[in-house]
Parts: structure tokens; C-alpha cells; sequence
């Protein structure tokens, strides 16, 4: 057998070879703990907790339903470089992470301390008990979306920092002291919600999509129903109609939505029933500065009270 | 704790009761309605403690399930460990404006040759997957198609990958087996994954649909800030293009490919591919044509992705393109040949509603030039560069379920045209892993 080579031809290759290997070895020398973050929550948390001594980064932005994003190139970069892989977890990133943690470092797979799930350290709500395609897209680990309760937050903090003792030892003290910093603005903080959110008991809303249900369960607001007829599935003219009427019987305040839910369905009904529509975003900016997670439970707590605290 | 409130609530009422004895009647009232007011208190003290209580209680067994997840779950069933298994349904019904449709110029092979006309069942794909263990992961998928009024099982894919668990340097990744290796976008996906119902030209031509020789890849994901891959195979050098191993080795690969983001909402990734190796009696599908010798294909492809509202799924502009050049050196049949030909594809896919998409696609290829003995067989193109132009509408119900129609023109033989009209349901059943990028 002879084999012909075309030297011309292969000299590109091993061009590219060299100049993505020098480049590469380039991009090696930070220090820092790299934490990829599934969601712009996880990353907040992660600077908060780990100050300068950790690099965050969110593979989607408030806008973005994490549910559905690509495997994107830039994102197995990310996660090729990883330290701490921290996600909502519950099936919410199933449709991407598997493919990212096929390529990523040992250090961040299943089992180890680079993996942290939200969802396998708190309670999850909403385990169907029937799983079948015909339903939707159920998750069948449960609701996913765990930042949205306070007590949550502060269980990560605590994951969070147990596994950055063991991920960066020298930085143990450090570490201590910004969960303990955080401990107490967020304890505070949550004091100063619980007077808000205290006239809100047994208030009716209706909600898009299923997202909203820790956060109504701490605040005591009551789901009467979802404009989706089933999970992940648009809502349909007959379920709206059937949903409107079970709002008229009631005394529902608000309509709740993520910015990036549909528009449509929620308008359609406040149209039809005069209650009104709340859009609140679904977590912090993608870049979030520390005490961006405070802030952002400020701002959803302002944005309801305005609709729902007066009346 | 309930105990001691009220008995606390008891002696405090004994207490005021014996007092207000000697007080005048005024006094009792008063007395009674500090009493009273005080009852209350405790009363919703006594309320709201026991609600504590109920909620400890509740939320205590919930934490002793997470605490000690190895005893609860303990019990393995005989099919816990059964891998993932899926199958795609794929279906078309076909109207073509023309009797016969063969694609001049090339020695095109088989499966490069358009779908039948009518009513019929695509691919069946079956798959099954599942990791070996700590260091391997497995799959297989067979199509199951029907040919020459059979049915009839094609292996597609069984390889074994390397799992970051398996001790390669992190980035490292082994596969071996039977595969769609790395060569260009498509190739390396399954079909029923595709934006249109049948391949490009440039795979019908070039790869006779798609490259899975039985072989072994390894690539290397640099960690560098943006995405970067190296890899390299070895093939047997029995599939399309190449063909008729001799030695069990005729074949070999390298490609290298870089990608990232721009802004919040865009992506792309660009790659080099090339495949060299021997040839051996390579039949094509059109006058008994057979090829001897070398033949090298070099592919470059291009993908761009642009979601404006962030949402992939909600609306998504996609852009993908590829280019195909092949020199061969050797023998058509008996007469000596050492040429070139190339070939490209540019498509763009618009997702305008969650479920509803449109896209065009166009096809061209330049033939190479025909040795005179070889006049007038499917290797004289007559000076006629095969084309073809593709668009389609799909809705998409859910991940798992498709229906799209499709209409070709396609200009493959001089002065010949052929309108086609596709439509195509891919439905897929049970476990379905996400696709890459």
C-alpha cells in the first residue's frame, strides 16, 4: 500500500495545529478558580462567595430560557477550562450539559467536587407521579428552577463553599468569611422581605409557565393556573377560554410572566379579565456584581407590590 | 412546648381571677378585658407555633431521604441499567417531474441517487446507548431500509468513545468503531436531524450520501478562551469514496476547526477536513463505471447560528455551508484520469415561530473534464455543471416530532429539469439525546 500525502495540502493543517496549540498554552495561566455557571444565579452566587480568588462565568443571560439553548462551541471551551460546573441541575440544562461534560475535565464530572447541582442539595417541589411525552416536558426530577426561594440560596452558599475548601484549600479563611458576610446581608435582607411579602397570603396569580412556583410558595401567593395547558407547550385557544373562566370565579391580582415568555397569552387574558400583567425577569444580569442576588429579590418584591401589596 | 404556654395561660388567668375578687366591678371589667386581650395573644402565639411545629415535622423526613440517598434507593432492578433506546420514525411522500434523475459528470455510487417516488418509508433508525463504564461510552444505530423491495438492516453507527473518566489527558478523546466521522457539518449528524428531507449534492456526490467507514478518531479540544479542536482517523478504506481495501487500512483523515460567540446571541464555527486513501473497484451506480486509485477530498465548512431573541427556540436564523474539492488519480474503468472536481452547498434555515421554520438551500458542483473513451457515459457531464436548488417548510409539534414539505429543482444532466415535491414526517420514539452544536 502507498499512501499519497499531499504536502501543500496537509502544510494548512499543521499551521492551524501549531498556532491553536501556542494559543492554547497562552490561555493557561490563570490561577483562578474557574466556575462555569449554567445560569446568571449560580454565577452571582459564585462571586459573592468566592470573591476575586474565583473567574465566573453564565452559559445563558437573563433573557435566555435555559431549558432551550444550544451545545454552543464557545460554551465547550468554557467548560473544557472549568474548575466548578454549577447548575440548577433537575433536568432544567438536559438538553446541552450532557454533550459539554462529554468534553470537560474529569474534575467537574458527576460525583466529583467540580459538580454542583442546586437541585440535589434542597427540596424539590413538583415530582410528577405520571411521566409521558403526551403530558409535555415534564421533568420528571421535579421543578428545577430552586434560586427562586431565599432559604435555597443560602444552602448553596454554604455547598458552595464547602466545595470551594476543597477545590482551593489555600483560600479556606477567605472563603469563610465571604459566606459569613453574605449570611448576614441575605438574613437581613430576608427579615425585610418577610414584612413585604406578609399581606400577599393566599392571593391568587396566574402564571405562564411553572417557573414562579418556589418563589409563590415562600411568598404565600397562590397559583390558580398556567397559561401553558401543559409544560414546554404553547398555550392553545380552548385551554385560555376554560382558564378565563376559572378567573373570573376567582380573585385573582396578577398575571406573572418571565420577560422571555410569550407576550401573547398573558395580554390575551388581562384583556379579557382587566387584571394585570407582571413581567419579572427570571434571574440576575449575566454579569452581575456582588449583591446583584439581594437586589434582584428587591426588585421582584417592588415590581409585584406595586400590583398585588395594595390591594 | 404547646404545654407550657398554656399552662402558663392558665396561672396568669387564675392569678388576675383571684385579684379582681377584691377590685370594685370597674376594675373587673378592665381586669377582664386585659384578660382577654392577653388570651388572644397566646392563642395566636400558641396557633403560630404549631404551625412551626407542623412544618418541622413535615420538612424533617424530606431531609433525612437526602441525607442517606444510598439506603432509599437501594433496591437495583434487573433493568436499571438498561441502556437508552430510541427509534426515528421517517416517512415521505414523493412526486418527481421527471422519470429518471442521474447526476452527470461523477461516478456518483448508490445511496447518492434521489429517494423513490410515491408513497414510502425512509430510514428506520434504531438506536441503542449507554456508557460501558467509568471509561467508555457505546452505541449502535441501524437504519432499517427497504432496497430492491427488501427490507434490509444497514449498521450506521457502532463505536465505543473514551469518557473523560478513562485516564486520557483532559480534552482527549477516542472512537472507535463504525461512525459518521468529523468531515464537514453534516456528516458527522443523522439524518433525520438534517433541515431538509435529503442531502445536498456535494454528499450525494462526494461521500454517497455519508462517510462511516469502519475506522478509529482521536481529537483534542485545546483550552484555549475560544473553541479549538485537532483530530486525526484511520479507516479501513471499504466506504464510499473510497472502496475495495486490500489491506484493512486505506484510509486516513485530520481536520481542525475553531468557533465561538459573538455578543450574547450569535455563534458560528469554521473547519478544515480532509480524507485521503486508496481506492479499489469503487462502483458507481450509472454504465458499469469503476474507480482505481487515490482519491483526496478536502472540506471546509462554515456554521453560524444567530437567535435574536436569545431563545433559540423561539426564533433562530441559522447559516451553514460547505465545500467539497476532490482530486483523484487513477483509472476510470481502464482509461488513466488525474483530476479535480469540486462541489458546494450554502443554506440558511429561519425559525420565525417556536414551530415553524422556513430555508433554501442551493447546490453546485463543477465536474471535471471526461477522457474521450470515456464520452457519453455517466462521466460526461457535456459541459453541464449538475445544480440544484431546495426549499422547505417545516412545523415542529415538540423535540420528537416533525413534519416538513420540500420542493427541489434540480438541474443534474444537461437540459434535463427535475421539480420535485417532498413532504416528510420525522418522528422520533424514547430516549433521544440532545444534538450538538
Amino acid at each position: 500500500m502507498h499512501t499519497h500525502i499531499n504536502l501543500s495540502r496537509c502544510k494548512f493543517i499543521a499551521i492551524t495545529a501549531t498556532i491553536l496549540i501556542l494559543s492554547s498554552m497562552h490561555a493557561r495561566a490563570s490561577d483562578a478558580v474557574n466556575v462555569f455557571a449554567c445560569e446568571p444565579e449560580w454565577a452571582a452566587l459564585a462571586s459573592e462567595i468566592g470573591g476575586e480568588r474565583v473567574k465566573t462565568f453564565s452559559a445563558t443571560h437573563a433573557a435566555q430560557d435555559p431549558h432551550h439553548i444550544r451545545a454552543r462551541p464557545s460554551l465547550l471551551s468554557k467548560v473544557r477550562r472549568a474548575d466548578l460546573v454549577f447548575c440548577s441541575g433537575a433536568g432544567l440544562e438536559v438538553g446541552w450539559l450532557p454533550i459539554l461534560l462529554e468534553r470537560a475535565p474529569r474534575g467537574v464530572q458527576p460525583g466529583t467536587a467540580g459538580y454542583l447541582m442546586a437541585a440535589d442539595h434542597v427540596a424539590v417541589i413538583e415530582k410528577p407521579v405520571v411521566v409521558d411525552r403526551s403530558l409535555g416536558d415534564l421533568h420528571p426530577e421535579g421543578n428545577p428552577h430552586v434560586h427562586l426561594k431565599p432559604e435555597n440560596i443560602l444552602i448553596l452558599a454554604r455547598k458552595l463553599k464547602e466545595r470551594l475548601l476543597i477545590l482551593d484549600p489555600p483560600g479556606s479563611d477567605y472563603y469563610e468569611n465571604k459566606l459569613k458576610n453574605f449570611t448576614i446581608s441575605w438574613s437581613s435582607a430576608t427579615e425585610k422581605w418577610q414584612k413585604i411579602i406578609k399581606p400577599w397570603k393566599n392571593k391568587s396569580v396566574v402564571v405562564h409557565h411553572k417557573f414562579w412556583s418556589y418563589f409563590l410558595g415562600w411568598s404565600g401567593l397562590r397559583e390558580v393556573g398556567t397559561l401553558e395547558s401543559k409544560p414546554g407547550i404553547s398555550p392553545s385557544v380552548k385551554h385560555l377560554e376554560a382558564l378565563t373562566q376559572k378567573v373570573r370565579k376567582t380573585n385573582v391580582v396578577a398575571i406573572l410572566r418571565t420577560t422571555y415568555d410569550h407576550d401573547g397569552p398573558a395580554e390575551w387574558l388581562s384583556s379579557r379579565t382587566n387584571i394585570p400583567v407582571v413581567v419579572l425577569p427570571a434571574t440576575v444580569d449575566r454579569n452581575a456584581k456582588p449583591g446583584a442576588l439581594v437586589a434582584y429579590f428587591d426588585q421582584l418584591l417592588s415590581l409585584l407590590e406595586t400590583k398585588v401589596g395594595r390591594l | 412546648m404547646n404545654l407550657k404556654v398554656l399552662s402558663g395561660v392558665a396561672a396568669s388567668v387564675l392569678l388576675t381571677s383571684s385579684f379582681a375578687l377584691a377590685a370594685n366591678s370597674s376594675d373587673l371589667e378592665k381586669v377582664l378585658k386585659e384578660v382577654r386581650a392577653m388570651k388572644q395573644t397566646y392563642e395566636q402565639r400558641i396557633q403560630s407555633l404549631e404551625k412551626q411545629i407542623n412544618l418541622l415535622s413535615q420538612a424533617k423526613p424530606q431531609e433525612a431521604k437526602r441525607s442517606a440517598p444510598a439506603s432509599s434507593n437501594s433496591k437495583v432492578k434487573g433493568n436499571a441499567f438498561n441502556p437508552s433506546v430510541s427509534a426515528v420514525l421517517n416517512g415521505t411522500a414523493t412526486s418527481f417531474s421527471r422519470a429518471a434523475s442521474e447526476i452527470s459528470g461523477f461516478g456518483v455510487g448508490e445511496e447518492g441517487e434521489r429517494g423513490s417516488e410515491g408513497l414510502s418509508l425512509g430510514e428506520t433508525e434504531l438506536n441503542f446507548s449507554s456508557n460501558i463504564d467509568d471509561k467508555f461510552y457505546g452505541s449502535m444505530t441501524a437504519a432499517i431500509v427497504r432496497e430492491d423491495g427488501e427490507d434490509k438492516v444497514e449498521l450506521e453507527e457502532a463505536y465505543l468513545e473514551t469518557l473523560p473518566g478513562s485516564g486520557l489527558p483532559d480534552g482527549f478523546q477516542i472512537k472507535a468503531g463504525r461512525a459518521f466521522w468529523t468531515l464537514g457539518y453534516l456528516n458527522e449528524h443523522h439524518a433525520h436531524a438534517d433541515d431538509f428531507a435529503d442531502r445536498p449534492l456535494t454528499h450525494r456526490i462526494f461521500l454517497n450520501k455519508s462517510f462511516n467507514d469502519d475506522g478509529a478518531e482521536a481529537s483534542y479540544i485545546l483550552p484555549t478562551d475560544f473553541y479549538s479542536e485537532i483530530g486525526g482517523g484511520v479507516f479501513r478504506g471499504d466506504d464510499f469514496p473510497f472502496g475495495g481495501t486490500v489491506s484493512g487500512l486505506g484510509g486516513y483523515s485530520a481536520f481542525a476547526r475553531v468557533g465561538n460567540d459573538i455578543g450574547d446571541n450569535q455563534s458560528w464555527r469554521i473547519g478544515a477536513y480532509t480524507t485521503q486513501g486508496d481506492v479499489k473497484a469503487r462502483a458507481s451506480n450509472e454504465d458499469g463505471i469503476s474507480f482505481n486509485g487515490e482519491s483526496d477530498l478536502y472540506v471546509f465548512d462554515l456554521r453560524y447560528t444567530w437567535a435574536p431573541t436569545g431563545n433559540a427556540s423561539e426564533k433562530e436564523v441559522i447559516v451553514q455551508a460547505e465545500y467539497f474539492h476532490r482530486e483523484e488519480d487513477g483509472f476510470y474503468n481502464t482509461v488513466s484520469f488525474d483530476d479535480d472536481s469540486a462541489g458546494w452547498y450554502a443554506q440558511a434555515v429561519y425559525k420565525f415561530a417556536p414551530a415553524w421554520r422556513i430555508g433554501a438551500r442551493y447546490s453546485d458542483t463543477s465536474a471535471p473534464g471526461v477522457p474521450t473513451s470515456l464520452a457519453g457515459t455517466a462521466l460526461d457531464s457535456a459541459g453541464h455543471d449538475p445544480s440544484a436548488i431546495a426549499v422547505m417548510v417545516d412545523w415542529t409539534n415538540s423535540e420528537f416530532g416533525r413534519v416538513r414539505l420540500q420542493y427541489n429543482h434540480e438541474e443534474l444532466t444537461n437540459d434535463r429539469k427535475d421539480n420535485q415535491a417532498i413532504l416528510q414526517y420525522v418522528m422520533s420514539i424514547g430516549a433521544h439525546g440532545a444534538h450538538p452544536y
